[in-house]
């Protein structure tokens, strides 16, 4: 059976989801979509594969004590496999109010999930002009930011060019690794949003972070985000056993980690993604001859001591 | 009739089956009476198809969207479908449909019937509701969380149902009442009430199994699955309880004193590769059919080491699987719509 890809919307209260849903249902791309949306949505889509979702958020007795499943997803994709054939991608819209870990999360843990789907990426959509404000009394709007692959800044008309400069200093200072793309009324090129297999890491990673300049910390958010890089080969063991500790022990503030490392005899790029405690290590593609085997680690957490966790990550060099 | 262990990879379908794409995920299977097979499949149809032929089948479309769960209805001659439209329907051969409940946007993908009560139940999201012999709602049973299993008692007069944090017991009656809460932290999908009435077992998110004895509520955990157990029937008189999510079928002992606990399961059918993803008690003999992820079909029985092949690798994973009242049929179904059917006249255990 095929793995089928998903799409996860996300974004506070008003910052143009419905938009950037409908623009998909009915854009020019030839693709039939599974939509999830929340009961408590505002949505009126005509699309016979619409699901009513009531986010039932469960904790798992894995003995992982932040970890979090939605229960109905895990229902519902299961459910929607068997109607295999007629549709191409699911898009699974969260209430704006929805801290995206369960969500993600899922992804790890439920094996007929993970057999039978991936998740392509996270999308959040953020209104440029309330985020600021957004950012300062929600939890939730921080969270969705953190845990984006993909964010449309939206609502661009309403501010001016140096807010909105502003206003993607701050997101990166949050989430070094998203891509943003400026909006108004979510309109972008949908395949800057569909398809882009984002949690697979090996393009977003690509990109360099090379934002997080000293200037960008006036606004002490919660949670920011801390790259690490090396050229030396890393000790393999040294590097996994220190990942897993870390998880274990700080994986409740650490919200992601994306990496793409080089591992000292090893011609294959190992990628590692966590979410939270959760962690999946891979060997993927071959380091092309001559390319700089540059290590890159990221993590988006809350109160990450920077020099530490560079320090921990040179005494893994091989 | 004796079957054996075929060296050379004969399987039972090959020699004796019948089989036919359906184009559509196989749901769920049953028997009617006379020997007539019912599927209810991925794209809202529910196939019959009699037993002379696997060509000769009849296609009723039941559903707007998916079937999602499927039973044999009261008196043998039709089924009780649930799909993703919210629909609960009764269906015959015969192509006449009568719509029970339809209730739009929750998907239907628990049903009980209890022949010993005369009494029908359906899980819609977080409600289950009770419908007699003539389709008349007599009870509707409210849950904080999606009902994840159903079951009735073996005399039908109570219910079961399992959720998140636990389970809980109704009465199979109208009128308000608080159910009676057997509670285990987690999220619980299947469920299953033993024919002797006195233990009911939960399939849990976490791979593995939660029993409750119905009388003073004593906890069994029942772990160490590679999977989610998806799957779980009772052997003749609930001797065993037959569970997929495993390499080997798993059968937990439920006779004697203390049922499972402090005991180790049987481990059936080594030699497979995968997991299991379904299985099938026989309803006469000790036998066990189970089918893989990897579309491979066996039966084993209890004392027995070597597995009987009924369907080599291929078509997907298997989805369903059921034996014919009288166990002279076993039927089953794949997630590419693969249904194959054999007939095993006198059925004699292998020797």
């Amino acid at each position: 059976m095929n793995q089928i890809p998903v799409t996860v919307l996300t974004g506070y209260l008003g910052a143009g989801k419905t938009t950037l849903l409908n623009r998909i249902l009915t854009g020019q791309h030839g693709k039939k979509y599974a939509v999830v949306v929340n009961e408590f949505g505002e949505i009126g889509i005509d699309n016979d594969l619409v699901v009513n979702a009531d986010e039932e958020v469960f904790e798992m007795n894995n003995g992982c004590i932040c970890c979090t499943v939605r229960g109905d997803l895990i229902r519902i994709l299961g459910g929607l496999m068997k109607r295999q054939g007629s549709f191409d991608g699911i898009l699974i819209e969260t209430t704006g109010l929805a801290d995206p870990a369960p969500v993600a999360q899922t992804f790890f843990v439920d094996e007929d999930v993970r057999r039978r789907t991936w998740l392509d990426s996270i999308v959040t959509v953020v209104d440029a002009r309330h985020v600021v404000q957004r950012l300062e009394d929600s939890h939730e709007a921080l969270e969705q930011i953190a845990f984006a692959d993909v964010i449309l800044l939206n609502k661009t008309d309403l501010v001016s060019a140096d807010e909105l400069t502003q206003v993607e200093r701050r997101i990166h200072s949050i989430n070094a690794t998203a891509v943003i793309h400026r909006t108004q009324r979510c309109e972008v090129d949908l395949a800057a949003v569909l398809g882009r297999r984002a949690f697979d890491l090996d393009r977003i990673l690509a990109i360099e972070p090379n934002f997080l300049s000293e200037d960008d910390h006036e606004h002490d958010d919660a949670v920011k985000s801390v790259c690490l890089r090396t050229d030396q080969p890393l000790d393999g063991t040294r590097l996994t056993g220190w990942l897993q500790r870390l998880l274990v022990e700080r994986g409740q503030d650490l919200l992601r980690t994306k990496g793409i490392l080089s591992i000292a005899g090893q011609d294959k790029q190992y990628v590692v993604q966590a979410v939270h405690m959760l962690m999946e290590g891979n060997f993927t593609k071959l380091w092309i001859p001559k390319e700089n085997r540059e290590s890159r680690l990221v993590f988006i957490g809350r109160n990450i001591d920077e020099p530490e966790l560079r320090r921990q990550f040179e005494a893994c060099v091989a | 009739m004796s079957l054996t262990v075929e060296q050379d990879k004969t399987s039972l379908l090959d020699r004796i089956g019948t089989r036919r794409m359906l184009d559509a995920y196989v749901v769920s299977v049953a028997f009617l009476e006379e020997g007539v097979l019912a599927a209810a499949l991925g794209d809202g149809r529910v196939a019959f198809i009699g037993s002379e032929s696997a060509d000769a089948s009849r296609f009723v479309s039941v559903h707007d969207g998916a079937c999602l769960s499927l039973s044999v209805d009261l008196g043998g001659e039709r089924v009780l479908t649930g799909g993703d439209d919210g629909r609960l329907v009764s269906t015959d051969a015969d192509a006449e449909t009568t719509l029970i409940a339809d209730i739009a946007g929750r998907w239907v993908e628990l049903i009980a019937v209890s022949v010993a009560s005369g009494l029908r139940a359906a899980a819609f999201g977080k409600t289950v509701r009770l419908f007699t012999r003539d389709g008349a709602a007599v009870g509707t049973f409210d849950h904080q969380n999606t009902v994840g299993g159903l079951a009735f008692d073996p005399k039908g007069r109570r219910l079961a149902t399992a959720h998140y944090g636990g389970a809980s017991l109704w009465w199979a009656k109208a009128g308000s009442q608080k159910p009676k809460p057997l509670a285990w932290s987690g999220s619980h999908l299947g469920l299953t009430w033993s024919p002797d009435g006195k233990y009911i077992v939960t399939a849990m998110q976490e791979n593995e199994l939660h029993g409750w004895r119905v009388a003073g509520g004593a906890n069994m955990r029942m772990s160490g699955y590679p999977a989610k157990v998806k799957s779980m029937n009772w052997l003749p008189k609930g001797r065993y309880l037959a569970t997929s999510g495993a390499a080997s079928v798993v059968c937990w002992p439920f006779h004697g004193k203390g049922g499972p606990m402090g005991k180790a399961p049987l481990d059936l059918g080594w030699g497979v590769e995968g997991v299991v993803t379904v299985v099938a008690a026989h309803p006469k003999h000790d036998v066990v059919a189970a089918g893989y992820e990897d579309g491979t079909t066996i039966l084993v029985q209890i004392d027995r080491a070597h597995p009987v092949l009924v369907k080599r690798p291929g078509e997907g994973a298997v989805t369903a699987l059921a034996w014919s009242a009288d166990g002279q049929h076993l039927a089953l179904g794949t997630e590419s719509g693969f249904i194959g059917r054999i007939r095993l006249s006198d059925w004699r255990a292998p020797t």
